[in-house]
């Protein structure tokens, strides 16, 4: 019990990051994704190609690869790499936003091909400016339909924090690691288990009470 | 001056031509009714008239602005005044589905600076009324009848105060049993002298309360008259053969 305990303590220390590298996530993803998506639909052709070639190659190569490319792979450049030394955790936020906006550009442009055009129409012969039209009609109509995908997407946020373990973030699972290895027990890795358990069950709840929000 | 005026009015979509040329006028205070066929571009002239639709060519002439003149249209920026001094019903009523009613009401007027959050309120409250939805404020749009639906259209309309409202087949997406309660509130309107254009298969409405009515087919105006002149003396065999359909 006392050894249970002392884990949990020392792994307590490593929530910081990966709670901070949720939120910080999550944060910026979302608006940025939103973005992406306004661009992945202009009228530009340009912007439209720009954004579809992103998209596809933040999701088309692994997070992990990505990570260690922002870590280790940037200061390797010619002539720019002396200038683009992260620290661990920074490269971690900085990969994780960018790979996860590529995600929501997609979700969130499913659910803005979702709302009727009649809603624009509407708006349109009321006076609302593009802008309102968007932030007052068309997101909050989109929002609803993306609910259940955002949801899936935050849970698997949770679970992908534990791999900037490879870089040495001294996250949840690098301290489960550390006493694995020190003790020769498991019992830390089912300690880390409990932690993710708990964050992704109350996202689970968050999303639930959201869902029934914004039911209408 | 007009209300509204079109010259020459053209449209077509890719290769076919859907508006060959419209000319009508439309008097302050008049109810004027559309009627035709389907297909003979009714909607694609009103879409026209508040800018959904971009023209290929003519005049169209708000009280005295023009919207497009000569087949050019005026700056952005002017276009939406013009079309300001319009609004539009739709068939599928088109409510914001994720606002209440009142909300639906109030937004565009607040959003459009022309009234404070407690003007927009008052109002709401009196338009509600006035299409007898008083009590029906916090109520979501999916909790409402076609019928209910389609006068908070015409409340939410009439929120920003237009000159001229059209209506593209208001009643069409109803149960037959619920197009009175809509017609009764345009019949309100006519009354009051609101100039109006309607798009409907209501033929027993458009004799009723029309000061005129224009009939479309074959992408033309074939005849307008008063109701008197189109239903009981046509002269194109055309009017004849629909309404005869139709009733
Ligand atoms: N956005 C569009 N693209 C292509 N064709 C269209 C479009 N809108 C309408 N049309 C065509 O224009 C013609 C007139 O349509 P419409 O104005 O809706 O007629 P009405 O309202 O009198 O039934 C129809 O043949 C229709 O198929
Ligand atoms: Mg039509």
């Amino acid at each position: 019990m006392n050894y249970i305990f002392s884990l949990t303590m020392s792994m307590m220390e490593g929530v910081q990051y990966t709670v901070g590298l949720f939120l910080i996530t999550v944060l910026f993803s979302i608006p940025l994704g939103l973005a992406l998506t306004l661009l992945r639909n202009s009228k530009n052709g340009v912007f439209r190609g720009v954004t579809g070639f992103y998209v596809w190659l933040m999701r088309g190569t692994p997070l992990l690869l990505q990570l260690f490319f922002f870590y280790f792979g940037l200061p390797n450049l010619p002539f720019v790499g002396q200038y683009l030394v992260l620290g661990r955790f920074e490269a971690a936020c900085i990969t994780f936003i960018l790979n996860y906006a590529a995600y929501f550009c997609e979700i969130f442009r499913g659910g803005i091909l979702s709302v009727d055009a009649g809603q624009y129409e509407a708006a349109q012969v009321l006076g609302f400016s593009k802008w309102q039209t968007n932030f007052k009609i068309v997101f909050p109509q989109m929002l609803k339909v993306c609910l259940p995908s955002i949801s899936n997407e935050c849970i698997t946020l949770v679970k992908d924090t534990a791999l900037i373990t490879a870089i040495s973030v001294t996250e949840i699972l690098y301290f489960a690691k550390a006493a694995v290895n020190r003790d020769t027990n498991a019992t830390a890795y089912i300690v880390a288990a409990v932690f993710y358990l708990i964050m992704t069950y109350g996202l689970t709840r968050l999303f639930r009470w959201l869902e029934r929000k914004f039911h209408y | 001056m007009s209300m509204i005026e079109v010259k020459n009015l053209k449209k077509s979509f890719g290769g076919d031509i859907v508006l060959d040329g419209i000319d009508f006028r439309v008097e302050k205070g008049q109810t004027v009714s559309v009627i035709g066929p389907s297909g003979a571009g009714k909607s694609t002239m009103l879409r026209c008239l508040i800018n959904l639709e971009t023209a290929d060519g003519g005049d169209i002439c708000i009280s005295g602005n023009y919207l497009m003149k000569d087949g050019h249209y005026v700056s952005d920026k002017q276009r939406r005044a013009v079309c300001a001094r319009m609004g539009m019903v739709f068939q599928n009523f088109h409510l914001f589905p994720h606002l209440s009613v009142l909300k639906n009401l109030m937004l565009a007027p607040v959003n459009a600076k022309k009234l404070t959050h407690e003007e927009a309120h008052q109002k709401a409250d009196a338009l509600l009324k006035k299409v007898g939805l008083d009590g029906k404020q916090k109520a979501m749009p999916s909790e409402l009848s076609g019928g209910q639906k389609q006068r908070v259209a015409i409340a939410r309309a009439l929120m920003m105060e237009p000159d001229l409202l059209l209506f593209d087949e208001p009643t069409s997406a109803l149960d037959p049993q619920l197009t009175g309660e809509v017609l009764a509130v345009i019949q309100e309107l006519a009354r009051e002298n609101m100039t109006m254009i309607v798009v409907t298969h209501e033929m027993g409405f458009a004799k009723g309360v029309s000061d005129k009515i224009l009939f479309m087919g074959d992408h033309r105006i074939i005849e307008e008259g008063t109701p008197d002149e189109i239903f009981n003396h046509p002269k194109d065999a055309r009017i004849t053969e629909f309404v005869s359909k139709i009733l």
